[in-house]
C-alpha cells in the first residue's frame, strides 16, 4: 500500500514544474494567470520555482494588471538568484514605466526598486527621474519611496543623479501623500548619512505644518516625527508650533496622538510662560488617558510612554491616578505597567486610595504581579501597620517571608510586632524553609530592639525550634550563630544583626536624569518602550545583512568602489569619519609613516564615496584590505592565529574591526566572539561573520556593536576583554582598550553661549586637568580638522600670554557632554588639557583618547 | 520602517509572509513564535507586544486567533506599527468578509496584493479600504460565513432579533452579492464597554465607559451623511469647573471626558449642534471614540456573601440584579469568582426554574466557580447558592482569600451612557432613494468586578 502512495507522490513532484511550464505558455490568458497564481502559491510555501523564471517573465507583457502584479511579485523574489535572467525583464520594466496607465508606471518603478540587482538598478535611474516629475500623484509618491530604495542600494548614484534635490522639491508638492512619502524617504536617507541632507528650516517647517492638516493619518506620523527634530528659535515660535500640532491630539489614530504629544513635550521645554505650559498639560491629559481605552497592545506602549512623561511632568496626570487602577482582565504586561505608574503618581493626597487598591491586588492570581504589588506597598513605611492587618491572608511563601522581614526590620515602629510574630511561631515547624529563616531573623531583631520579657520567651521558642527540632542545615547554622552571638556579646549581636543596610536602589525608581532626557526625546519610538537609548538596540547596519546573505553581485564592486586599494596603503584609514585617527596605536604591519596633516577636505570627500564599501563586512576571504589594525593576539600566543582589532565608530554606529590571519597548518572555522562586561556595556550586535580560513589565509570583518548591553559596575575603565573561539583551537582571551572618542556623537556641537553657560553651571570640582608635556601641536588647523572628524567640535579660540587656548565640545551616548580647553604653544612641546563634565569619573578615559588623537 | 510582515496561525504556521527590506533573516517567524510561546515557560503572563531578540524588534497583535507580526531593526514608532497591524487585519476582513486561517489561505494572492499596496519599502501608504479598491484587482473568494468564529462586539447582532440582517458583518465590502446587486444599506453601531468596580459594601469605586460609534457602509456613490448626537452633549470634565455650576447639569446631560474622530469626519457644526458630517469610506471604521467617567447607572448589581459554615465548610450566596428596563434582555452572562485555594468541592443549589437558563461549574485547577446564564430580563434578580468544602481550616477572614466576583455580559439595544444617535441623514440622490439604515446599540462588560 505504501508503494502505491509513494508512487503517486513522486509523480506529482516530478510533474509539477513541467506542468506549470506548459500552463505558463498556454495561449489562453486565463490559463496563464491561473498558472502564475499556482507558481506564486508554490513560492510562498517555500518551494523552489526559480526554474520557471523565463516562462513567468514571458507573461509580463500583458495589459492585465492583475497578472502583471503577480509576475512582478515573482520577480522580486527570484531576481536575486537569477540576476542574468532578470535582465530579460528590464525592457518590459522600462516600457511599463512609460505606460499611459499611471498604475502601471508606478508599479514598474516600485518593483524595479525592490530588485537589488545592479543591472536593473542602472536602468532604474531614467524611469525614476521621469516618475519623480510625473503628472499623477500616485506615481510621484511611489517614486519618492523609490529614491530611498535606491539610496540603500547605491547612495552615490542617488547623489550623482540629483535625486535628493528632486526629493526635496517634492516637499512642496500639492499632494499630501507625495509630501508624506518625500519626508519619510528624506528622513531615512538622513538617518544613514552623516552629512546634513534633510535639514528642517523654518520655511520647511511651515510648509510641513500646512501639509499636516491634509495628510492621511500615517503621513501625519511621518511628518510629526520628522519635525520633532526641529529646534524652535524661541518661546514664541515654540508656542506657534504647539498651537498647530495640538488639534492632532483629537485623532483616532494612537500613533498620531503619541507623535503629537512628543512634539508638544519637546516644544514645551522652550516655552517660558507657566500659564501656557499648564494649559498644555491640561490639554494633553485626556488624550493620553484615552489611549488606555485602545487595544491592550497600544495600552502597553502608551503606559511605557506615560511612565516617562510623568517623571518629567508629574502634574499632567496627577489627578488621574484612578485610570491606572488595574482591570481584572488586563493582560499581565499592562497590569505591571499600571502598577509602576501608580507608584510614581502616589502622593500624600492619594496614598490611602492607592494603598487600598494595592491591597486588593495582593490576592490576585498572578504571582509576579502580587510580588510587585507587595513590594510596592513595602516602599511606604508609614503604612506598615495597615499592611500588617492583611498578614494572615498571605499564603504565598515569598510574600509571607517578605512581610515577616518587614516586621523584624521595623519592629520598633510596629506596636504589636511581638503579637504578629508570635502568631506565626505556633506554626513554625510547618512553615516552608524561607519563612522559617525570616521568622528566626525577625524574632532576633525584635529581641534586640525590644529586649522585654515577651520577646525573650519567643526567642527561646524559636532557637529551640530552629536547632533541636529541624534537620534543615541552613536554618540550624543560622540559629546557632545567633545563639552564640546573643549569649556571648549582645552588643556585637546588635552590630551584626541590626547593621545599617546599604540603600538598595529600587528597580522602579526614577531613571537617571540624563537617560530620562534622552528617552523623553525619544517618546513615541521603540526606545521609549524599552526604556533604553536607541543605540542600545538599534542594529540596522546599512548594508550588512543584505550583502552578506547574497553573494550574487558578481560585478557589484566595479562601479563605486574602485578606490579602495589606493587607500588601503595610505596612512589615513578610509573606513570612518570618526575613527580616522584611531589606528595609530602600535600596528601589526607597521603602517607607512603618517603623512602629517593629511589633506582633510579630500579625505572627507573620499569618505563619503566610500561609505558603502566600508561597512560591507569583507568576508570574501584572502583579500584583506583596508587600514592596518593593532595586533591584539599575536601569532605566537594564538598558536599561529593572529588577530588584529580595533573599535571604530561610523555614523553613530560602533564597529569592532577585526583581522584574522591563519598561520597554522589547518583550516580554522566556526569563529565566535564574546565580550566581557565592560564600562560601556559594549557587546556584539550580531554573530561574528568570518569564513573558514585556509592555512595562510586571512579575513577581515566589521562586527556591528551595541552599547549599554552588559555593563560592568565600578568606575569607568577602558578595559575591553574579548574571547574568541573557533572549532580547532582553545578559546583565546585578549585585552583591548576602549578609546572614548569612538563614542563621540554627532550632536555634540554646542553653541558658544550654551558652552559658557554649561561651563559656569558645573562646579569647579568637576574640572579635571592633565598635562601632556611630550605632545607637539604643529598645525592648529590640521589638529582642529582631525578633532572635528571624531566629533570633537571646535567652539572658540583665544590667546593667553603667548599661548593659544582652544575650546571644544563633545558628547557621548546618554547625553554626557565634555567641555574641553586645550592650551598650547604651537610648534612647541607641551599641551595642557582641562575638561569639565558632569561625569568627571570619565576624565581618565577622555585623556587617553585625547592623547591618542593629538599624537596622531 | 517595517522590515517584514507576517501572519501566523495559533499553532505558529506561516500563513502570510512578506519581506519589504531584506534586512532581517528569513527565520524570524520561527524565532518570534518560539519566543512568544515560551515566554516565561508557561501561561504565566503573555509576551509584551514589542520585544527585541538579537537586534530584531518584533511587534505583534492578536486578531481573531491569528498573530499579526511585524519586524524592524530601527527605532520606529511602536504605536504606528501596532495600530497598522490592527488596521491590516481590518482591511483584510473588509475584503474577505471573514478573517480566519481558511479565508487567508484561500485568498493569499489577494492578500499579497493588498500588502503590497498598504506598505512600500516598510512605509505605510494607506489602510483605507476605499482607496485600496482602485489599486487592487484580485477578487475575494468568499468563504462560508457559517463556519466563522469570533467577530468582535458587533457579532451580537447575529443572534439578536430577526430584524437584524445577520449577514451584514460577514459581507465583503468589495465582493458582489450572489444576486449580482448589492443592497444599499448602512450600519451604525454604538458599542459601549463598561468597567465598574464595586466595593464590598456595594459602593461604586470606579466606573468608566469606553464607547465607539462604528460605521460600515454598503451605500454606492458615497453620499454625505449626517449623524446627530444628543444636543446637550458636553465634552471635558474640566467644563464643569469653568461654568462653576456643577449641579446645573440635569440628569439628561451626557458629559464625555474625551473623544476623538475618524479623519473623514468634519466637525464644523459639531460645536454648534453636535452633528457629525462625513462621507463614509468603504469598510468598517470608528467614526468616533469616546470615554466617560461620569456616574451612570450600572446595569447589574452584584451581591456576594461568603460565610463559614462549620469546620472545613463555607456557604456562598451570589445575587445578581438587573437594573435596566424589562423590555431589554441581557445575554451571555458569566459570573466568576475565585474561591480559597484549599477548596476541594463545591455543590451548587439553583433557584427554581433556572434549569434551562443556567450552568454552574467549579474549575478545580484554577479554584474558580463559574455561573453562566443565557439570559437575564431587565428588572429580574437571580441567586446562586453554593456549599464549599475545604481541606483545612481557613486562616482567618475567609473573604480575604476569595473573590473578587467578576462578570461578563452583553446587553443589546441598550447603552448606559445615554449617548444617542438622534438621526442619520443620507444626502438623497433621488426621491425614491432610501437605503436601509441600521442604528444599533450594545453594552458589554469590560472589567465588571465586585470585591468581597
Amino acid at each position: 500500500m505504501s508503494g502505491h502512495d509513494s508512487k503517486y507522490f513522486s509523480t506529482t513532484k516530478k510533474g509539477e514544474i513541467p506542468e506549470l511550464k506548459e500552463e505558463l505558455n498556454s495561449p489562453y490568458k486565463d490559463k496563464r494567470k491561473d498558472a502564475v497564481k499556482k507558481v506564486i502559491a508554490a513560492m510562498t510555501v517555500g518551494k523552489d520555482v526559480s526554474s520557471l523564471f523565463t516562462d513567468v517573465v514571458n507573461c509580463m507583457q500583458t495589459e492585465n494588471l492583475e497578472l502583471k502584479k503577480l509576475v512582478y511579485l515573482y520577480l522580486i523574489n527570484y531576481a536575486k538568484s537569477q540576476p542574468d535572467l532578470a535582465i530579460l525583464a528590464v525592457n518590459t520594466f522600462v516600457k511599463d514605466s512609460q505606460d499611459p496607465n499611471p498604475l502601471i508606471r508606478a508599479l514598474a518603478v516600485r518593483t524595479m526598486g525592490c530588485i537589488r540587482v545592479d543591472k536593473i538598478t542602472e536602468y532604474l535611474c531614467d524611469p525614476l527621474q521621469r516618475c519623480l516629475k510625473d503628472d499623477d500623484p500616485y506615481v510621484r509618491k511611489t517614486a519618492a519611496i523609490c529614491v530611498a530604495k535606491l539610496y540603500d542600494i547605491n547612495a552615490e548614484l542617488v547623489e550623482d543623479r540629483g535625486f535628493l534635490e528632486s526629493l526635496k522639491d517634492l516637499i512642496s508638492d500639492n499632494n499630501p501623500m507625495v509630501v508624506a512619502n518625500a519626508v519619510a524617504a528624506l528622513a531615512e536617507i538622513q538617518e544613514s548619512s552623516s552629512r546634513p541632507i534633510f535639514e528642517i528650516t523654518s520655511h520647511t517647517l511651515s510648509k510641513l505644518l500646512t501639509a499636516l492638516n491634509e495628510c492621511t493619518e500615517w503621513g501625519q506620523v511621518f511628518i510629526l516625527d520628522a519635525l520633532s527634530r526641529y529646534k524652535a528659535a524661541d518661546a514664541r515660535e515654540a508656542e506657534n508650533i504647539v498651537e498647530r500640532v495640538t488639534p492632532r491630539l483629537q485623532h483616532a489614530n494612537c500613533a498620531v496622538v503619541l507623535s503629537a504629544v512628543k512634539m508638544i513635550l519637546q516644544q514645551m521645554e522652550l516655552i517660558t510662560s507657566t500659564d501656557v505650559v499648564r494649559n498644555l498639560c491640561k490639554k494633553m491629559a485626556p488624550p493620553l488617558v484615552t489611549l488606555l481605552s485602545a487595544e491592550p497592545e497600544i495600552q502597553y506602549v502608551a503606559l511605557r510612554n506615560i511612565n516617562l512623561i510623568v517623571q518629567r511632568r508629574p502634574t499632567i496626570l496627577a489627578h488621574e491616578i484612578k485610570v491606572f487602577f488595574c482591570k481584572y482582565n488586563d493582560p499581565i504586561y499592562v497590569k505591571m505597567e499600571k502598577l509602576e505608574i501608580m507608584i510614581k503618581l502616589a502622593s500624600d493626597r492619594n496614598i490611602d486610595q492607592v494603598l487600598l487598591e494595592f491591597k486588593e491586588y495582593a490576592t490576585e492570581v498572578d504571582v509576579d504581579f502580587v510580588r510587585k504589588a507587595v513590594r510596592a506597598i513595602g516602599r511606604y513605611e508609614s503604612i506598615i501597620a495597615t499592611l500588617c492587618e492583611s498578614l494572615d491572608t498571605l499564603d504565598e511563601p515569598e510574600a509571607k517571608a517578605s512581610m515577616i522581614w518587614i516586621i523584624g526590620e521595623y519592629a520598633e515602629r510596629i506596636d504589636n510586632a511581638d503579637e504578629l510574630l508570635e502568631s506565626f511561631l505556633e506554626s513554625f515547624p510547618e512553615e516552608p524553609p524561607q519563612v522559617q529563616l525570616q521568622l528566626l531573623t525577625a524574632t532576633v531583631k525584635l529581641f534586640l530592639k525590644k529586649p522585654t520579657e515577651g520577646p525573650q520567651q519567643m526567642i527561646q521558642v524559636v532557637l529551640n525550634n530552629a536547632t533541636v527540632e529541624t534537620d534543615n542545615p541552613d536554618l540550624r547554622d543560622r540559629a546557632y550563630i545567633y545563639w552564640r552571638l546573643l549569649s556571648t556579646d549582645p552588643e556585637a549581636a546588635k552590630d551584626v544583626v541590626l547593621a545599617e543596610k546599604p540603600v538598595i536602589s529600587d528597580d522602579s525608581n526614577q531613571l537617571d536624569p540624563s537617560l530620562l532626557d534622552e528617552l523623553l526625546a525619544n517618546i513615541a519610538t521603540l526606545s521609549s518602550v524599552y526604556h533604553k537609548p536607541p543605540e542600545a538596540f538599534v542594529t540596522r547596519v546599512k548594508t550588512a545583512t543584505q550583502r552578506t546573505e547574497d553573494d550574487d553581485y558578481p560585478d557589484g564592486n566595479e562601479a563605486g568602489y574602485s578606490e579602495t586599494p589606493s587607500h588601503a596603503a595610505g596612512a589615513s584609514p578610509p573606513n570612518s569619519s570618526s575613527s580616522a585617527y584611531g589606528a595609530t596605536r602600535q600596528s601589526a604591519p607597521a603602517p607607512a609613516a603618517p603623512a602629517p596633516a593629511a589633506p582633510v577636505p579630500d579625505l572627507l570627500g573620499d569618505l563619503i564615496g566610500l561609505d558603502n564599501n566600508a561597512i560591507v563586512p569583507v568576508d570574501q576571504p584572502a583579500t584583506p584590505s583596508g587600514p592596518s589594525l593593532p595586533v591584539v593576539l599575536p601569532a605566537s600566543t594564538g598558536q599561529g592565529l593572529q588577530i588584529s582589532a580595533q573599535l571604530t565608530g561610523q555614523d553613530g554606529q560602533i564597529f569592532y574591526s577585526l583581522l584574522f590571519e591563519n598561520n597554522t597548518q589547518t583550516t580554522l572555522d566556526g569563529f565566535m566572539i564574546q565580550f566581557n562586561k565592560n564600562s560601556f556595556g559594549l557587546a556584539a550586535a550580531g554573530p561574528l561573520q568570518v569564513p573558514p580560513l585556509a592555512p595562510g589565509a586571512s579575513a577581515r570583518t566589521l562586527l556591528p556593536m551595541v552599547v549599554f548591553q552588559n555593563m560592568s559596575a565600578g568606575p569607568p575603565s577602558s578595559l575591553l576583554q574579548v574571547a574568541v573561539k573557533n572549532n580547532q583551537q582553545p578559546v583565546w582571551y585578549f585585552n583591548d582598550k576602549i578609546l572614548l572618542h569612538v563614542f563621540f556623537t554627532e550632536d555634540g556641537r554646542m553653541e558658544r553661549t550654551s558652552f559658557l553657560e554649561t561651563w559656569r553651571s558645573l562646579p569647579d570640582s568637576n574640572e579635571v586637568l592633565k598635562e601632556f608635556p611630550g605632545i607637539v601641536v604643529s598645525s592648529a588647523e590640521a589638529t582642529l580638522d582631525r578633532l572635528a572628524a571624531t566629533n570633537m567640535f571646535f567652539i572658540a579660540k583665544r590667546k593667553h600670554a603667548n599661548q593659544d587656548v582652544f575650546y571644544f565640545s563633545a558628547k557621548i551616548p546618554r547625553g554626557i557632554p565634555f567641555l574641553i580647553e586645550l592650551t598650547t604653544l604651537i610648534g612647541n612641546p607641551g599641551v595642557k588639557c582641562a575638561i569639565k563634565t558632569p561625569n568627571p569619573e570619565m576624565a581618565p578615559l577622555f585623556f587617553e583618547a585625547i592623547e591618542t588623537l593629538l599624537n596622531a | 520602517m517595517i522590515s517584514q510582515l507576517f501572519v501566523l496561525s495559533q499553532r505558529g504556521d506561516n500563513i502570510v509572509f512578506r519581506d519589504y527590506r531584506g534586512e532581517v533573516q528569513k527565520g524570524s517567524a520561527e524565532v518570534f513564535f518560539r519566543k512568544v510561546k515560551f515566554w516565561k515557560d508557561d501561561e504565566d503572563g503573555d509576551a509584551p507586544p514589542a520585544f527585541n531578540v538579537d537586534g530584531v524588534n518584533y511587534f505583534h497583535v492578536k486578531v481573531s486567533g491569528l498573530l499579526f507580526v511585524a519586524t524592524t531593526r530601527v527605532n520606529v514608532s511602536p504605536s504606528l506599527v501596532l495600530e497598522l497591524l490592527q488596521r491590516i487585519a481590518r482591511v483584510i476582513k473588509d475584503y474577505l468578509g471573514v478573517l480566519n486561517e481558511d479565508s487567508l489561505r484561500k485568498n493569499f494572492v489577494l492578500v499579497y496584493e493588498l500588502l503590497d499596496e498598504v506598505i512600500d519599502f516598510g512605509y505605510v501608504q494607506t489602510t483605507s479600504t476605499e482607496v485600496l479598491k482602485s489599486y487592487v484587482f484580485n477578487e475575494p473568494i468568499v468563504v462560508d460565513a457559517a463556519r466563522m468564529a469570533n467577530l468582535g462586539p458587533a457579532a451580537i447582532f447575529m443572534q439578536g432579533t430577526k430584524r437584524m440582517p445577520g449577514t451584514a458583518i460577514t459581507k465583503s465590502v468589495v465582493a458582489n452579492e450572489p444576486g449580482g446587486r448589492t443592497r444599499e444599506e448602512i450600519f451604525v453601531d454604538i458599542i459601549e464597554k463598561i468597567s465598574v468596580t464595586f466595593s464590598a459594601t456595594g459602593y461604586i469605586l470606579t466606573s468608566e465607559i469606553d464607547g465607539t460609534i462604528q460605521m460600515k457602509s454598503y451605500i454606492t456613490g458615497n453620499p454625505e451623511i449626517r449623524l446627530a448626537l444628543n444636543d446637550d452633549l458636553n465634552i471635558g470634565r474640566g467644563g464643569r469647573s469653568i461654568h462653576g455650576y456643577g449641579s446645573s447639569y440635569g440628569s439628561g446631560t451626557v458629559i464625555l471626558d474625551d473623544c476623538n474622530f475618524h479623519e473623514s469626519v468634519q466637525l464644523d457644526s459639531f460645536d454648534i449642534d453636535r452633528t457629525l458630517t462625513l462621507v463614509p469610506s468603504d469598510g468598517e471604521f470608528s467614526v468616533m471614540n469616546y470615554r466617560m467617567t461620569q456616574e451612570f447607572n450600572p446595569p447589574f448589581r452584584i451581591n456576594a456573601l461568603l460565610e463559614e459554615a462549620g469546620s472545613f465548610k463555607a456557604e456562598l450566596i451570589l445575587k445578581v440584579r438587573a437594573d435596566f428596563p424589562s423590555s431589554i434582555t441581557a445575554n451571555s452572562i458569566l459570573v466568576q469568582m475565585p474561591v480559597p485555594t484549599y477548596t476541594t468541592r463545591v455543590s451548587f443549589e439553583l433557584e427554581p426554574g433556572a434549569a434551562g437558563n443556567t450552568t454552574t461549574d467549579f474549575k478545580e485547577s484554577s479554584k474558580r466557580i463559574e455561573w453562566g446564564l443565557k439570559k437575564i430580563v431587565g428588572g429580574s434578580e437571580h441567586t446562586l447558592r453554593a456549599k464549599l468544602t475545604f481541606t483545612q481550616e481557613p486562616h482567618g477572614n475567609i473573604t480575604k482569600e476569595a473573590g473578587p466576583v467578576s462578570m461578563t455580559f452583553t446587553i443589546p439595544m441598550h447603552n448606559v451612557s445615554r449617548l444617542q444617535v438622534k438621526y442619520l441623514q443620507i444626502a438623497k440622490k433621488s426621491n425614491s432613494y432610501n437605503p436601509y439604515r441600521w442604528v444599533r446599540y450594545v453594552t458589554q462588560a469590560n472589567s465588571y468586578v465586585a470585591r468581597l
